[in-house]
């Protein structure tokens, strides 16, 4: 029993923060259904039938718009397939920290020499994030609910806690594949690179069906794809319903691989992978390494981590493309939706360039906030393995750490941003959309202020508070987001907007707010400044 | 005498009891010192308050004439450094970690740290996370040592090292001593502070106990005494002395810690009839064990 709540309070701040962004994007995207739609059953035809039309372009990232003149409909179609994504998402991490990271700390040795048998330790570990993440999902469709009740567009509750089960599905199919990975692999950090490819590589396999792949060629293997499975059920729908096979696969799925990974652990060495490669045989090495860039400063930083930069830049130069190849798409199909009209005018988006400006730079700067918060994650962990008391003890000052490792970021998010504006331009050239290249680029430098208000942010938060940095910076980030994308929405007020990152970094594409550009300079410089004085005071390694 | 490390009244209070409290300590240039203590008795604390990574809540500690916490960057420029609890550095190749220190030191030259990897037997192409926990206390010694710094703070520096290596470790330190080096070492392994140390400090429960040289704290403060007595001992005479401490009374055998005067002794034995009396000057770790069993 004490396994067991230790492992649910390993959850509970991934089961917290899930069900917030789950709770508050239901709550939201119910909310502004009846806004963007319209009251009318001839507005929200009108709504359905164009955003249908532009729905056949996003199956890529969204299932097939299916009544989107219903409430159920348009959460089905625009929620809860993100939903079902992001607890995906947590579901991987918790794996990999439930498989690996604890090896990595020590603690499943320490349980195992306690007598607890491996199979149980594993079992009991599945049933900590199995009530977590029923808790968490309960939350999360409580709140959608209680969007509808507040928009006067109630869904029957029965459906919605229909949602549950395929959601249940996906989650505990994507925890245990990222324990199998886990299982296969010595480190955290690779386990959850590999498990996450993975999870990218079956979620495109239905992306992929959805978008009109030949399904003879997928039909064999579509069926492993948890998110395929996920797709079947609709309970939202007017006469939808929750597919039992479909579900009875996806946590059969879990099952099945749950299965695996006690099996594998049960014959794998504690630190190491189920197959262990051949002792190398090279000649030992006695002197440092010759990189120059480990010995520079910033540069050590990114030079640590260039895989990762690497593969951020890639993927994001892939979507980059995909998105702003949809921009003729989306703008003529949602010109035909007067609540749309308003929507794109409040939104200064009024031809394809302001498609790319601002769909593609919100996602840009949604997506470079993760990557923030990931290094933000970084340095909670420098100071918790005592890498921050090595580097201090070799002699570098409390604030030359912060200015660095802020530089060290800036400069990786400017790599980021450059090779992902290089898709936009690419897929600009590709498909015919007036982008001029030097607003492209100042667009792509204006990132870089709000990269370094928030990094400034989430530093003064690991200096106050480590262990909660990554919460707190989180939340701002989707606080940021949010308020971004719902504020031109609701018409809210100015200053509620001005709180957000996102949108003191505006439309530059369009026009550039300059003011805004220099309240997340003054930000960031208030930021470091703060961050400096947070470290100078605090006790290193306690 | 120059002074490396001072501190007057150093005190880093972490409540219910727990820190270091008014601590008093001077180390000469030069020393080996050692700072002996249990788990939990502040040796750590010390060490992170002279290195500035802690903040004292009084008190001050000095490094060469320089303020530990307000000259912090300075002093650390001066000072090689073996943590307690050894950091993580995950996929990182032994080499690049030394890099990267290098990098920030600006004083490590390659050639002393191909000279100390050799010495023990260290392969900087291998992963930090493949070391044994040995190999990771091999890398931070090296990293200690390998900038040849006027002062050393290493704290539990033999923990996971084997005899052999051992052996290496004391040779590094006789050899930074011969160069000019300060070395303060804490550590709870008797026999290498007997081995390494001019002078030792013992702390207890936050405060410092005591402070000499090794000969100092064996002759003066206690001697391991047994008595045989061939007839009955004088039992209440000798519970009455002060200072006999762990006295054991087996038939006619009589033993303890002696901390108090001889003359004091002889006279609460005086008149008995005495076999065999043995003296001797109790072992470091005897010693310690005393300061612990108050």
């Amino acid at each position: 029993m004490i396994l067991f709540r230790l492992a649910l309070r390993s959850h509970r701040t991934g089961a917290i923060a899930t069900a917030a962004i789950g709770a508050f994007a239901g709550l939201l995207n119910a909310v502004a259904y009846v806004s963007i739609a319209g009251p009318t059953p001839a507005d929200r035809a009108a709504f359905a039938h164009s955003m249908e039309v532009i729905g056949q372009q996003l199956s890529y990232l969204l299932p097939r718009p299916v009544q989107l003149d219903t409430m159920g409909g348009y959460l089905t179609w625009r929620d809860l397939s993100t939903v079902a994504i992001a607890y995906a998402v947590w579901a991987l991490l918790a794996a990999t920290g439930a498989g690996r990271g604890d090896e990595e700390k020590g603690l499943s040795e320490a349980w195992l020499a306690t007598g607890v048998a491996r199979a149980r330790y594993l079992l009991v570990r599945m049933a900590a994030f199995a009530v977590a993440a029923l808790a968490s999902l309960g939350v999360t469709l409580l709140a959608t609910e209680l969007g509808t009740v507040v928009a006067k567009d109630t869904v029957p509750v029965a459906a919605m806690a229909a949602e549950l089960l395929p959601l249940a599905g996906v989650t505990l199919w994507a925890f245990a594949a990222g324990l199998v990975v886990a299982q296969l692999v010595t480190t955290r950090r690779v386990a959850s690179v590999a498990a996450g490819i993975v999870i990218v590589a079956l979620y495109t396999l239905n992306s992929s069906l959805r978008a009109g792949a030949d399904p003879a060629e997928l039909g064999r293997v579509k069926w492993l794809s948890p998110f395929y499975l996920f797709d079947r059920s609709a309970p939202l729908l007017a006469g939808g319903s929750v597919d039992g096979l479909a579900s009875a696969l996806s946590l059969g799925g879990a099952v099945v691989l749950s299965g695996l990974s006690v099996w594998a652990f049960a014959r794998r060495d504690i630190g190491g992978a189920l197959v262990a490669g051949r002792p190398g045989s090279a000649r030992p090495r006695h002197v440092p390494a010759a990189d120059p860039a480990l010995r520079l400063p910033v540069l050590a930083g990114i030079a640590q981590q260039r895989g990762w930069i690497a593969g951020w830049a890639i993927a994001m130069a892939a979507l980059a493309y995909f998105l702003s190849s949809l921009a003729r798409s989306i703008v003529d199909g949602f010109k035909d939706i007067p609540a749309m009209q308003v929507y794109l005018a409040r939104a200064g988006i009024a031809g394809y360039t302001d498609v790319v400006g601002v769909i593609w730079f919100s996602t840009a700067l949604l997506l470079i906030a993760i990557f923030v918060v990931a290094q933000v994650n970084g340095w909670a962990a420098d100071d918790a393995e005592g890498r921050l008391e090595m580097a201090l003890a070799a002699g570098a000052a409390r604030p030359r750490i912060v200015v660095e490792r802020l530089a060290a970021l800036i400069v990786a998010a400017g790599i980021v941003a450059a090779v992902s504006s290089l898709g936009v331009y690419l897929a600009a050239n590709a498909f015919d959309i007036p982008v001029a290249g030097d607003r492209l680029a100042l667009a792509t430098v204006l990132v870089l202020p709000v990269v370094f208000a928030l990094g400034a942010i989430g530093h003064l938060l690991v200096g106050w508070r480590p262990r909660l940095a990554v919460v707190l910076v989180t939340t701002v980030a989707v606080i940021s987001y949010f308020t971004q994308e719902f504020a031109p929405l609701f018409d809210w007020p100015e200053w509620v907007g001005r709180t957000s990152l996102f949108v003191l970094y505006g439309a530059p594409m369009t026009n550039v707010d300059w003011g805004g550009a220099a309240t997340l300079v003054v930000i960031g410089i208030v930021g470091t400044l703060v961050a400096i004085a947070a470290l100078e005071q605090r006790d290193i390694g306690r | 005498m120059t002074t490396a490390i001072g501190t007057g009244m150093l005190t880093k209070d972490y409540g219910a009891g727990r820190g270091i409290f008014d601590l008093d300590l001077e180390v000469a240039e030069g020393e080996v010192f050692g700072y002996l203590g249990p788990n939990g008795a502040g040796k750590t604390t010390t060490i992170k308050l002279l290195m500035g990574l802690s903040h004292a809540t009084r008190g001050r500690a000095t490094v060469f004439g320089l303020d530990a916490d307000r000259d912090a960057v300075a002093v650390k420029k001066r000072v090689g450094y073996v943590p307690g609890e050894l950091p993580q550095f995950g996929g990182w190749r032994g080499s690049e970690i030394v890099a990267y220190i290098a990098g920030l030191r600006g004083d490590i030259a390659d050639a002393d740290v191909e000279a100390i990897a050799k010495r023990l037997d260290l392969d900087l192409g291998r992963r930090y996370r493949e070391y044994s926990h040995g190999n990771k206390q091999k890398l931070a010694l090296l990293l200690a040592f390998a900038p040849r710094p006027a002062l050393l703070i290493l704290d539990e520096p033999t923990s996971g090292l084997d005899p052999l290596h051992q052996q290496e470790f004391y040779g590094l330190v006789r050899d930074a001593r011969t160069g000019g080096a300060t070395v303060f070492i804490s550590s709870h392994v008797l026999s290498e502070v007997e081995h390494l140390c001019d002078r030792v400090g013992i702390v207890r429960e936050g405060h410092l106990a005591t402070v000499g040289t090794i000969d100092e704290l064996a002759g003066i403060r206690a001697h391991h005494v047994r008595i045989e007595f061939a007839d009955a001992p004088p039992t209440e005479r000798l519970r009455a002395l002060r200072g006999f401490e762990g006295l054991a009374i087996d038939g006619r055998g009589v033993s303890g810690l002696y901390r108090g005067s001889f003359d004091e002794l002889l006279a609460a034995i005086a008149g008995a009839r005495v076999a065999t009396l043995e003296s001797r000057e109790p072992t470091l770790e005897e010693i310690f064990l005393s300061y612990y069993s108050k």
